[in-house]
């Protein structure tokens, strides 16, 4: 039955009090571990399609009549446009519109970026978009650009209040403890970098706007483009069947939906708006980097009486501030926990949430300073994160819904034991270690989200729901639910989803929410369908009829069955944990690093495909070494203006650079979150990997790195550091041996 | 734009807005980039020589192919096999290799720095921690070429269609009344470079990631006789051959000293090698 309720809802660490309808979860779960295709391996199930590349992304789609859209973008961080021609471009051959400055929202004079959005062209061929653009007569006003962020948070640029959260009393906590340290910690932006670029294609078909869309929310962009169009949102339709990554970065319409929707309307065609490799660089959303200044104060034996951050998150000139600061209040039973949380406005292109955003940014500076504070106190660092474990929400006292972190520290002690054999393999110049950082998140999605699965005489079903899959591998995922629940073979199974008319309502693809949100809802469609073939059955006097006796009666009768997500547990907080043991070498003359083998154990409830899983673990673990050893944007200093733009400059690790990854699932059922104990894993494995790269190199060289990328001029700089303080130590230890 | 195949050395005749095209890993980024610009591609291909023979390595060869040689010093065979991905070692040639531009940042955006003919070095007061941290002072741009600098090293000589040269007099450093970084005309033609009889060599290469960078810094040693011969890439606007100077002459920026640290690591590390 429908119940209204009051809930907080929560996407990527973001909480809103909403009203929502839910229908109750009436199931029981299903008992722990691998049942008959939950919890065993499968392979995609459109793995095939996307290798032979059959699968029909946005980038591939050629509508009839269609045209292409190009930018004209702010080639300054910061600038006023004062005259703008667009006659010019509808000179140019083959240009059918062009648009400026106000004529549709997300065009601008006022450019508060390097590639912030001006005007549009659409013609019958990029290259004569490109051209349009290109003539496009256009002069600017230079303004003064803000870059440093130290420097915005003193004029003021910000981009909302400072956000202050404490529970008890910090400085009570700093005099109570026998050791304190401090450290500031700076990590850099990193961009998304997904495979298909930024983009849609707009088209008018009667009254209805159709957008074929590469994102992570079909129903986002449909409420966003119906009130931007002042449209009905079901004379909006979104279509999305696969999707090259998003990572974050696709969870709204954006500018260039827009542009191709004003295009399309001026033109009467489809109009395709495609961001290029360079603008994903300058234009597509970024993890923004930050400055931590960190404090830690515990007593001799490691327990922690404070900890006190003032974080400053160099968002850019729009976007939000993310939860830098929540590793620190969440994740250690701290009586003292103080922050503030500056969200410096610049002139550098605007944030977008990035795979657990803000948490892979703090994760790194709480889990490097409480390593420093382990070898300071000389307690084993894998000890100090059991002394310190939480057994409630330590913010608010609230119950965990369920938390194995205990049983991820104790998977992995054989990995953290390798220690001693790992820093024995040290030689003078290159030097081994291991280090270890525990993962705090969220992911336990939420309502609303539904499905509908559709049973026919063949036996076979198909699961109907308008989600995406955003290359996560849901819908196999699904299809695996639906057919335990069905007691069908996996490969009878079919998935329908990918477009706003077909199929009900279902859950953004971000706070890794898909499979939390989806999968009870799948589940309770598929076991709305199966009560109903019981009962035929039993109208039938047997019902222990198998399944395939019973819809064989149907003939072109259906059997529709319909679910919905669930309420989460009241009063409960629903987060994901897990810890990483890396080993690194360090080449101590070149500040060469070796990643040689990462061990991942996260507690994300019950696990549905371990295939996938372990894949969504070795991809966090892969971009999370490219955000701890080589990629970086990069600006000039002086004008603002983005010098990295290609992947030449910016560098993503490749193969090379991917080291032995060992995944690990505790894989036992939430016992309080719907009707399958599972939580979401997509962002997980990307939040302690910086952290655990830096603790091995601190373990294996004594440098504290303090910086993210660790370049080779970090590396370098901290081994310098870390001798001078070995010769002052010495020095001064000297009197005391003569 | 027109492309047309060259059929022999003498009717190439490249007018004053043609390019001539090997590989295209260089031309093709530069061109659609709007730092190159021709009316006329002519693919050399089928004129330049391809192929090792003995000591002499036809400037057509692809990275990949010297890469697989037995017959090639260790130190050019290393530096073919660290520089680039497969995919372009597989398309890249010698010649290519040698004549890339630098890969400075601003450069490669078309700032017009002084290499583009404007009248400043962006790179100095900006971000050049990638940059040269010698003989930088007009111009900050790093050369590229893991490949010079083992040739450097190597000894090699240049043969054109027009003449024969020391390959280090294929490089200048650029200066106000001569902005190039090659002392090639107009059209001349790279056909071949010819290694002199080598003693012990290798190339050893600091970059950001594991594949698929430029050098940071690398280094090549080769023992000619009683002496060691070390050059260097990415420290200075030329494959930099090291003088009795060494390190001493550099005048790092100040984001980027560092590359002196890892130069001095690794020419003690190089040299050491050939003795070991």
């Amino acid at each position: 039955m429908a119940r209204l309720i009051r809930t907080e809802k929560e996407i990527e660490g973001r909480y809103e009090e909403v009203w929502i309808v839910v229908e109750e979860d009436v199931l029981e779960q299903w008992p722990p571990g691998p049942l008959n295709v939950v919890g065993r391996p499968a392979p995609r199930g459109d793995g095939l399609q996307r290798a032979r590349g059959e699968a029909i992304y946005t980038a591939d789609l050629r509508l009839n009549g269609m045209l292409h859209a190009a930018v004209l973008r702010s080639p300054h961080a910061h600038a006023r446009v004062t005259r703008i021609d667009l006659a010019p471009a509808l000179a140019v051959p083959g240009v059918h519109a062009a648009i400026g400055p106000g004529e549709t929202e997300v065009l601008a004079g006022e450019c508060g970026f390097e590639g912030a959005p001006i005007a549009a062209v659409c013609a019958d061929t990029l290259e004569q978009a490109r051209a349009g653009v290109a003539a496009i007569d256009v002069e600017f006003e230079l303004l003064e650009p803000i870059l440093d962020s130290d420097e915005a948070v003193v004029r003021g640029s910000l981009l909302g209040e400072p956000r202050v959260r404490q529970r008890g009393d910090v400085e009570r906590g700093l005099a109570e403890a026998d050791v304190v340290l401090s450290a500031e910690f700076r990590t850099s932006v990193v961009l998304h970098n997904s495979f298909e670029t930024h983009q849609a294609i707009v088209q008018w078909v009667g009254d209805t706007v159709e957008v074929h869309i590469s994102t992570q929310f079909i129903w986002g962009v449909r409420d966003e483009v119906a009130k931007g169009l002042s449209l009905p949102p079901d004379k909006v339709r979104v279509i999305c069947n696969y999707m090259g990554g998003g990572f974050g970065s696709k969870n709204s319409p954006d500018d260039y939906t827009f542009i191709a929707a004003e295009l399309a309307k001026r033109t009467g065609r489809p109009v395709k708006c495609a961001l290029t490799r360079r603008e994903e660089h300058l234009a597509a959303g970024n993890r923004n980097a930050t400055i931590q200044r960190l404090t830690v104060g515990a007593k001799e034996d490691g327990t922690l009486t404070a900890l006190r951050g003032e974080y400053v998150n160099a968002v850019g000139w729009g976007g939000w501030s993310s939860p830098t600061e929540g590793p620190m209040h969440l994740l250690y039973s701290c009586p003292n926990v103080a922050s503030t949380t500056y969200p410096a406005k610049l002139n550098q292109p605007p944030m977008k949430a990035f795979r657990a955003p803000g948490f892979v940014e703090g994760t790194f500076g709480l889990e490097a300073l409480l390593d420093e504070l382990a070898a300071k106190i000389g307690l084993d660092p894998l000890e100090l994160r059991r002394r310190n474990h939480a057994e409630q929400d330590p913010s608010d006292d609230r119950p965990f819904s369920g938390k194995n972190l205990v049983e991820c520290y104790r998977r992995a002690e054989p990995h953290w034991e390798r220690r001693h054999e790992v820093r024995a393999r040290s030689t003078d110049v290159v030097k081994r270690g291991v280090g270890m950082a525990s993962q705090i998140w969220y992911g336990g999605g939420g309502p609303p989200s539904y499905a509908w699965v559709r049973v026919g005489s063949d036996g076979r079903a198909t699961v109907v729901t308008a989600m995406q899959d955003i290359g996560t591998g849901t819908k196999t995922a699904m299809a695996q639910i639906a057919a335990e629940e069905l007691r069908i073979p996996l490969e009878h199974v079919t998935v329908s989803a990918g477009d706003s008319a077909r199929g009900p309502y279902a859950s953004i693809s971000a706070g890794s929410s898909t499979t939390p949100s989806m999968g009870p809802a799948v589940r309770a469609a598929a076991a709305d369908a199966r009560r109903q073939i019981e009962e035929i059955a039993e109208q039938r006097g047997d019902p222990d009829m198998p399944l395939g006796e019973v819809v064989a009666l149907l003939e072109d009768a259906q059997v529709l069955g319909k679910g919905a997500r669930g309420p989460n547990p009241t009063g409960m907080q629903v987060l994901t944990f897990g810890v990483q043991v890396a080993e690194v070498a360090v080449d101590v003359e070149t500040g060469e690093i070796w990643v040689e083998r990462v061990a991942a154990v996260h507690d994300v409830g019950r696990v549905i495909n371990p295939l996938g899983a372990s894949s969504q673990i070795e991809g966090g673990i892969i971009q999370g070494i490219g955000h701890t050893l080589s990629e970086e944007r990069l600006h000039d200093p002086s004008s603002g203006a983005i010098l990295t733009t290609s992947f030449e400059s910016y560098r993503l690790p490749t193969i090379a650079d991917v080291p032995e990854i060992v995944s690990e699932l505790v894989d036992v059922p939430d016992p309080n979150l719907t009707n399958l104990g599972s939580k979401g894993l997509g962002e997980p494995p990307i939040v302690p990997t910086a952290a655990a790269i830096a603790n091995a190199i601190r373990d294996a060289t004594g440098a504290e790195v303090r910086r993210l990328p660790i370049t080779r001029e970090e590396m370098l700089r901290a081994l310098r550091e870390a001798e001078q303080r070995q010769r002052e130590s010495e020095r001064s230890e000297a009197p005391a041996r003569v | 734009m027109k492309l047309r195949r060259a059929s022999s050395v003498a009717g190439l005749e490249p007018a004053s807005n043609s390019l001539l095209l090997a590989g295209g890993t260089e031309v093709v980024p530069l061109l659609r980039a709007g730092i190159l610009e021709a009316e006329e591609l002519i693919d050399v291909r089928g004129v330049v020589p391809r192929g090792i023979s003995g000591p002499s390595i036809g400037a057509g060869t692809t990275l990949a192919e010297i890469e697989s040689s037995p017959d090639v010093p260790d130190a050019l065979r290393e530096a073919c096999r660290l520089a680039a991905s497969p995919q372009l070692r597989n398309t890249g040639t010698l010649a290519g290799n040698l004549l890339q531009s630098t890969r400075c940042w601003y450069w490669r955006l078309n700032w017009p720095c002084r290499l583009h003919g404007g009248d400043a070095c962006f790179a100095r007061d900006g971000e050049h921690r990638e940059h040269a941290v010698l003989a930088n002072d007009y111009c900050a741009s790093a050369h590229p070429s893991d490949v010079a600098a083992a040739l450097l090293a190597l000894g090699a000589t240049v043969q054109t269609d027009r003449r024969s040269l020391p390959l280090a007099e294929l490089y200048r450093v650029p200066s106000e009344d001569d902005r190039r970084s090659t002392t090639l005309e107009h059209g001349e033609l790279l056909l071949s470079v010819e290694l002199p009889p080598a003693g012990r060599s290798v190339y050893l290469k600091a970059m950001e990631r594991k594949r698929w960078a430029f050098p940071l810094v690398g280094v090549a040693a080769a023992r000619s006789g009683d002496t060691a011969r070390v050059a260097l890439a990415g420290v200075a606007p030329v494959p930099w051959l090291l003088g009795p100077a060494g390190l001493e002459a550099a005048t790092p920026l100040p984001g980027n000293a560092y590359k002196l640290e890892i130069a001095t690591a690794l020419v003690k590390r190089a040299l050491a090698q050939l003795d070991g």
